[in-house]
């Protein structure tokens, strides 16, 4: 559809820019999705690589597995509760940093804190606070009354996957923060004094103007972060490594334990797929709201 | 010289025509108004000769060059956007220089012709701060100069007037007259507001939806519209346009429509459908053979803007503020017959019609 | 009287919540800097009697921190300058160019930003083991580019997005080519958005731990995340304090960007943040 010679010379210098990410894309991402979905239908053996045909075998298998489905179900259900807790707390914090407080820019850096900080990081000072002999967290709590013997945190369940959904919300919350607090800070003021002036007390003006205004960023916070849970490995295998036995193995730690763990890299694969079809919901769902957003923000 | 051409030119944007089939002369120094409402095709008329879209058929002239398949840079013209598009990192002297830098001018001659053009626009005292520390008024100025820097053949200017406050409006119109008079080249002027059109050109190229309407002086697009669009469009308050038909009247034919009877002296057929456009000033209130109600008085200090009702329709007459008028008073009024405007109401073409005084 | 009272109640109130939420990170500090012993007193005492800094000495002097801090300022830096200049121009042609097959781009762009890598992994492993740059920072390099690329795309083309179209024509009328329009005008313009999108790109390579689990096994290339947890991991017995000391300095560069570059993190935030 290029008419003249100038708009073929700009769309080929166009395409020229393009290329090296097109040619990155092809090698690192392409490539590789389109053969982690053909290696699900060998078994290979890590150590060799050397593998056999097994068609759908390594599918057939997982849906016969208890671990597969029990993988599955603790990752639905790290995902809801993590992401429950990051948007209660993320949307409370988003509302206290928006009113006026003293040194308000240093209470905002240091709530974002925890989002930028490695997770390597952040598992190693929560593994040191959860530590059941010299943890603090222990400490304070005996002190405080609240328990009367020292807690195994990650060891026991349920306080394993308890104590990953804290830290996991406590690592996340400042990204949900960051987006609401954005958005609060476009909310016209005449907005609230229309409800004030119609009688609305600050429960009132809360519900039926700022939580509406914050609906569209919320639906978009709440998708990404679904999305990013979902998929998260670090923090999960740094706090608990799925344990106790696998009790709170996600689907991504499952994935990692067949490749290296159990040597079976097939297996592992068809893991990742599976994983990756159960994501392709969520994905475009946010990809149709993503092009909805850009197409109203074009015009 | 520098005269422009389109020829038979349109624009497609996917499914979307955005100028249909232009064809279109400007002469070397003329300054043309592309006027028109919000998406009739004349900024992107204007962008095509920029070089900014490219026709997807159709010939483009500069002088006798076919500039289609050139880049903008090397068409020799001089742009001012509506958004000024000055370059924000670059102080004012430096966004004057930087279309003389890209052509390699040498830089004292550089530094010689900024400082002209900075004090042909009064822009002296200004070189050295940066676009977001001027006014609006004074950021035309500079998205002037940069154009005027480099002497091009042709101007173009895309709505350069809207950002800008009714009173300094007034002034840069002004300037842009005197400005295209002293350096003689082609101005070619987007608006959509017609007193810029009417009061800076030569000539108007009235556009809608891609097509062009009227292309011609101002004065003749005002008294003789090519069609009801045009009619419609230019004036302020609008042109009154009365729906009726032409019917057998006396010896010869009459206008019928809104309770008006108006004999015809030329023209017409039986039982044509006929629009009859009336200019409000060619109203005149207080004596004449038609009959109204006055609906509301509008006075504006020079004049009176009236609303009349006469049969199913409400006229729109200027009045000199003299005419004593009562709402809901009736009041005789007559038409300037020798002024009235007929249009074929099925395809809007004016018609050489007219009417008996 | 009641409204100061209240101001007063709220800021307490506010106050507590922030250091609270921070508590895990103060107490990292205060771990790093008391001597072992302190640890393991009962009940724990919150300052420490006496500070010290013989941890990060020992961090410095007796573990290969030296050697992995090195590797991580490497991968990071390398990352950053491959993904950026990338990024860059991807992004440029992205939102100022026409040709078939840009709109299905720029949302394949958008997919693999959502794609986990754990899926990518195992061929990535597969695809350096054969090229011999398995155990390699350079295997690393061309891994983080697989999340680092397409999140540098998203928020460099929001940001490119944002600046007028204007611009660029006005200077291609003024006689630029395009390259020179892009170079003179786009790109000043868009420095704040590079810098932004470098500052998340260098966090992300400095952060991640996967790809540096699966694909180096050697401390010759291995970056402080997993050379860190190696430490926590082999160790005999666990020096809470060591630990801490490291956690410290691998923040460090973080702390730095945030005290330097805030301003530049909150906007890539703004452009890119919801969407990227």
């Amino acid at each position: 559809m290029a008419y003249s010679a100038l708009d073929r010379r700009y769309a080929l210098l166009g395409a020229l820019l393009i290329a090296p990410t097109v040619l990155i894309f092809c090698a690192v991402i392409v490539y590789p999705l389109v053969s982690a979905i053909y290696l699900s239908l060998f078994t290979i053996f890590t150590p060799t690589l050397r593998g056999s045909w097994v068609g759908l075998g390594n599918y057939a298998a997982l849906m016969q597995s208890n671990e597969f489905w029990r993988s599955l179900a603790n990752t639905l259900l790290w995902t809801a509760s993590t992401l429950f807790l990051q948007i209660v707390f993320g949307v409370a914090a988003a509302l206290m940093l928006h009113q006026n407080m003293v040194f308000r820019a240093l209470a905002r850096s240091l709530i974002l804190f925890p989002y930028f900080v490695s997770t390597v990081v952040a598992v190693l000072v929560w593994r040191w606070l959860f530590n059941d002999l010299y943890g603090i967290l222990n400490h304070v709590m005996l002190a405080a009354g609240l328990i009367s013997a020292p807690l195994d945190w990650l060891g026991s369940m349920p306080n394993a996957m308890i104590s990953i959904v804290l830290v996991g919300a406590w690592k996340y919350f400042p990204f949900v923060v960051i987006a609401v607090l954005a958005r609060l800070q476009t909310i016209p003021d005449a907005l609230y004094e229309a409800a004030k002036i119609d009688g609305a007390g600050p429960i009132a003006r809360f519900f039926d103007v700022t939580l509406p205004q914050l609906r569209d960023v919320l639906l978009i916070v709440i998708l990404l972060r679904a999305i990013w849970d979902f998929k998260e490995f670090d923090l999960i295998y740094l706090m608990t490594g799925g344990g106790p036995i696998i009790a709170t193995q996600t689907l991504p730690l499952m994935v990692y334990k067949y490749a290296f763990g159990l040597n079976d890299m097939g297996r592992a694969s068809a893991v990742a797929v599976a994983m990756m079809l159960v994501m392709l919901v969520f994905m475009a769902i946010y990809l149709r709201l993503a092009g909805r957003n850009e197409r109203e923000n074009a015009r | 010289m520098a005269d422009v051409r389109f020829d038979q030119v349109r624009k497609a944007f996917g499914q979307a025509v955005a100028v249909k089939s232009l064809s279109l002369s400007v002469a070397s120094g003329e300054f043309v108004s592309l006027l028109g409402p919000s998406g009739c095709g004349k900024t992107t008329t204007l962008r095509m000769l920029a070089g900014l879209e490219f026709p997807t058929s159709g010939e483009i002239r500069i002088g006798s060059t076919v500039v289609n398949d050139m880049p903008p840079g090397q068409r020799d013209i001089a742009m001012v956007f509506q958004s000024y598009a000055l370059y924000p990192h670059m102080t004012v002297a430096e966004n004057i220089a930087y279309p003389l830098k890209k052509r390699r001018v040498p830089r004292a001659e550089r530094e010689a012709k900024v400082r002209e053009a900075a004090a042909t626009l009064q822009l002296q005292a200004l070189l050295d701060r940066k676009p977001r520390q001027l006014s609006g008024g004074q950021q035309q100025r500079v998205a002037l100069g940069r154009a005027l820097v480099r002497d091009p053949k042709v101007f173009l200017l895309d709505e350069p007037l809207s950002n800008l406050d009714a009173k300094l409006r007034a002034h840069m119109r002004a300037e842009l007259i005197e400005l295209h008079r002293r350096l003689g080249k082609t101005f070619i002027y987007v608006t959509h507001d017609q007193l810029e059109a009417m009061t800076m050109s030569d000539r108007i190229a009235v556009m809608h939806e891609g097509e062009l309407q009227q292309f011609g002086a101002p004065k003749e697009v005002y008294e003789r519209p090519a069609n009801l669009f045009v009619a419609g469009f230019i004036g302020s308050p609008a042109m009154n346009l009365i729906p009726g038909e032409l019917r057998p009247l006396g010896s010869g034919l009459g206008f019928a429509g809104a309770g008006l009877n108006l004999p015809l002296a030329s023209g017409g057929t039986a039982g044509e459908a006929l629009t009859l456009g009336v200019r409000p000033e060619d109203v005149t209130l207080g004596d004449g053979p038609f009959s109204g109600t006055v609906r509301v008085v509008e006075p504006t200090g020079h004049e009176t803007i009236v609303m009349v009702a006469s049969g199913d329709v409400t006229l729109v007459c200027r009045a000199r503020p003299d005419v004593p008028l009562t709402v809901g008073a009736a009041v005789p009024f007559a038409l300037r017959t020798s002024r009235l405007h007929a249009f074929n109401a099925v395809t809007g073409h004016r018609l050489p019609v007219t009417f008996a005084p | 009287m009641r409204h100061l009272a209240g101001r007063v109640v709220f800021n307490l109130f506010a106050w507590t919540v922030v250091l609270v939420l921070t508590f895990p990170l103060v107490w990292m500090i205060l771990t790093s800097i008391k001597p072992q012993f302190e640890l393991f007193r009962i009940p724990p005492a919150f300052w420490p009697e006496e500070v010290t800094f013989e941890h990060y000495r020992r961090l410095i002097d007796e573990t290969p921190f030296l050697k992995y801090m090195r590797n991580s300022l490497l991968l990071g830096f390398a990352t950053t300058f491959v993904v950026v200049i990338v990024a860059t121009l991807g992004a440029h042609s992205l939102v100022r160019f026409r040709y078939p097959g840009r709109e299905r781009l720029a949302q394949l762009v958008l997919f693999t930003y959502l794609l986990p890598s754990v899926v990518l992994i195992l061929p990535l492993y597969l695809m350096m083991v054969r090229v011999g740059l398995a155990n390699s920072i350079l295997s690393l390099v061309v891994a983080y580019t697989t999340f680092a690329l397409p999140y540098a795309l998203w928020l460099l083309r929001s940001f490119m997005q944002g600046i007028p179209d204007d611009l660029e024509a006005a200077a291609l009328v003024d006689g630029a080519t395009r390259l020179e329009a892009f170079i003179d005008v786009i790109l000043p313009q868009a420095l704040p958005g590079i810098i932004s999108t470098a500052l998340f790109t260098f966090i992300l390579a400095w952060n991640e731990y996967l790809f540096a689990l699966v694909l180096v096994n050697t401390d010759e290339a291995r970056p402080l995340t997993t050379g860190v947890m190696n430490m926590l991991v082999s160790a005999f017995n666990i020096e809470w304090s060591l630990l801490m000391a490291a956690a410290v300095m691998m923040s460090a560069p973080l702390i730095v960007i945030f005290a330097f570059l805030q301003n530049y993190l909150t906007r890539g935030f703004g452009a890119g943040g919801l969407k990227g």
